[in-house]
């Protein structure tokens, strides 16, 4: 799908969906275009493949979530769940992805792959959440395949990588004190803006001990965050991206 | 008595030296220019919150660096410069795939810093990039044994940073020659599976060691520059 600008407002260009992947746009107050993803087969498993791909054209504003969270459920063996996930924004556009939590079940296989790339004065803030097993339900995650790539292009250049790979008794490898500590939820947070690193110190002073935030360049703002369970991580979370955005965040993030 | 030029000397050096072991020794040895005392990946942090406050924690950490965090994925980055990969792409993802301002100038400072004296030495052309890169690229550009070379990075990896908690937590010289002795294993384990591996094979899961580098920034007081 793409956002265009249309009398100050942002609205919707292109549309094509198919298979569980639905959009939903719900009206909002904002002159910025809220799109809400839908995986109508209620989760991913083996063999499962997801693409989306969505772009704010120059000078649109478009913030993305998702209805629920993703649920990736056991899988059979050598056959991974795919998500590929390409975001774009142009000149002067401003691209806010904030899905709600993935949740990886035991047994879950997952290959995922999510790319943004940006023109130079584009704005961006995304946020990817994962939790390892329903803790709810006492159950841990004590088989995983875990492939999880982030790629941001500002201008065609790469200026930062996730590469996150987790095999096996993910529970016993989290529960290491130089791993997670114990930590069954994660966060990654990445925000692009012309001067964004002129926020680090307010940011910083905002995080709790098991969180740290970065200025990989003048423009760029990286943010990892642990937490004992996605309750405890949604409280520290959505500060920190309430202020980041600079408004109200999609409804799915408001506590 | 006329100077050499940079070629004549190389040829000059490698007449007198054709013993590739005894080079790779050369360039992971902590007397090799790249300044790689300064740096602590994030150790520091560790160290001053008390996580890591004595030999066995200071083991258990540099395992996770080792397997779950850059040890890995900079063992796969190297083999691939070593083996003909698509140095540009490399250079870019290496620098892209650090979790904070210091990691990053951790891996391009030292890299640049050991082109250098390489081509000093060598002659080679070597890119001053990332430091698993360009030490990739040097193997190539010197016919250097790729197996053992990765092994000897992974260990100087480690020994360095073993060092650095010797002098922080601090550790008996002994206890840091015991700890660098007990993840040898680890590091032959590591370089045997990086030279099989692909490009898509990087990564790992170290979140709190990126949080200990992002936090090394606002340290009160640091010995270390990451």
């Amino acid at each position: 799908m793409t956002a265009k600008r249309r009398d100050g407002r942002s609205v919707i260009g292109d549309l094509a969906m198919s298979g569980s992947s639905k959009l939903l746009f719900p009206r909002v107050a904002s002159s910025a275009l809220e799109a809400v993803y839908l995986n109508s087969s209620g989760g991913v498993t083996g063999g499962d493949a997801f693409d989306l791909t969505a772009e704010a054209l120059p000078g649109a504003s478009l913030r993305m979530t998702t209805q629920a969270g993703e649920r990736i459920y056991r899988a059979a063996p050598g056959a991974p769940g795919r998500v590929d996930t390409k975001l774009s924004a142009g000149d002067g556009a401003q691209l806010i992805w904030l899905p709600q939590e993935t949740i990886l079940f035991d047994g879950a296989a997952l290959d995922r792959r999510l790319t943004f790339d940006l023109a130079p004065d584009a704005r961006l803030l995304a946020s990817e959440v994962l939790l390892f097993g329903r803790e709810a339900m006492g159950e841990t995650v004590q088989s995983l395949f875990l492939r999880d790539r982030i790629d941001l292009r500002i201008g065609g250049e790469l200026v930062f990588a996730d590469r996150l790979r987790l095999d096996g008794d993910a529970s016993e490898v989290l529960s290491r004190f130089n791993v997670a500590n114990g930590a069954l939820a994660m966060a990654s947070v990445l925000c692009a803006a012309p001067e964004v690193a002129a926020r680090l110190d307010a940011l910083r002073d905002a995080l709790p001990e098991t969180a740290g935030a970065t200025a990989l360049s003048d423009d760029l703002i990286f943010l990892r965050l642990l937490a004992p369970n996605g309750f405890a991580l949604r409280r520290s979370l959505i500060p920190l991206l309430k202020d980041l955005a600079g408004s109200d965040l999609p409804r799915p993030w408001m506590l | 008595m006329t100077i050499p030029t940079a070629t004549a000397r190389m040829a000059m050096l490698t007449a007198m030296t054709t013993d590739p072991h005894l080079i790779l020794h050369q360039l992971f040895s902590p007397a090799f220019p790249v300044g790689a005392f300064a740096w602590s990946h994030g150790l520091e942090t560790a160290i001053q919150d008390g996580h890591v406050s004595g030999g066995e924690s200071a083991e258990d950490w540099l395992r996770t660096a080792l397997e779950f965090g850059a040890g890995w994925s900079d063992a796969v980055l190297c083999a691939q410069a070593a083996t003909g990969g698509d140095l540009d792409e490399l250079e870019a993802l290496a620098a892209a795939l650090s979790p904070s301002s210091e990691r990053r100038a951790e891996t391009l400072e030292q890299g640049a810093a050991f082109a250098r004296a390489v081509h000093g030495v060598w002659g080679a052309e070597i890119p001053e990039t990332a430091y698993p890169v360009a030490v990739g690229a040097t193997f190539k550009a010197l016919g250097l044994p790729v197996r053992d070379g990765l092994r000897l990075y992974l260990q100087s990896f480690a020994a360095n940073l073993t060092s650095a908690a010797v002098r922080l937590v601090p550790l008996g010289q002994t206890e840091g020659q015991r700890i660098t002795l007990a993840l040898m294993p680890l590091c032959a384990e590591l370089a045997d599976k990086a030279m099989a591996a692909e490009l898509d094979d990087i990564g790992g899961f170290a979140p709190m060691l990126d949080i200990q580098s992002q936090r090394h920034e606002t340290l009160y007081s640091r010995v270390f520059r990451s």
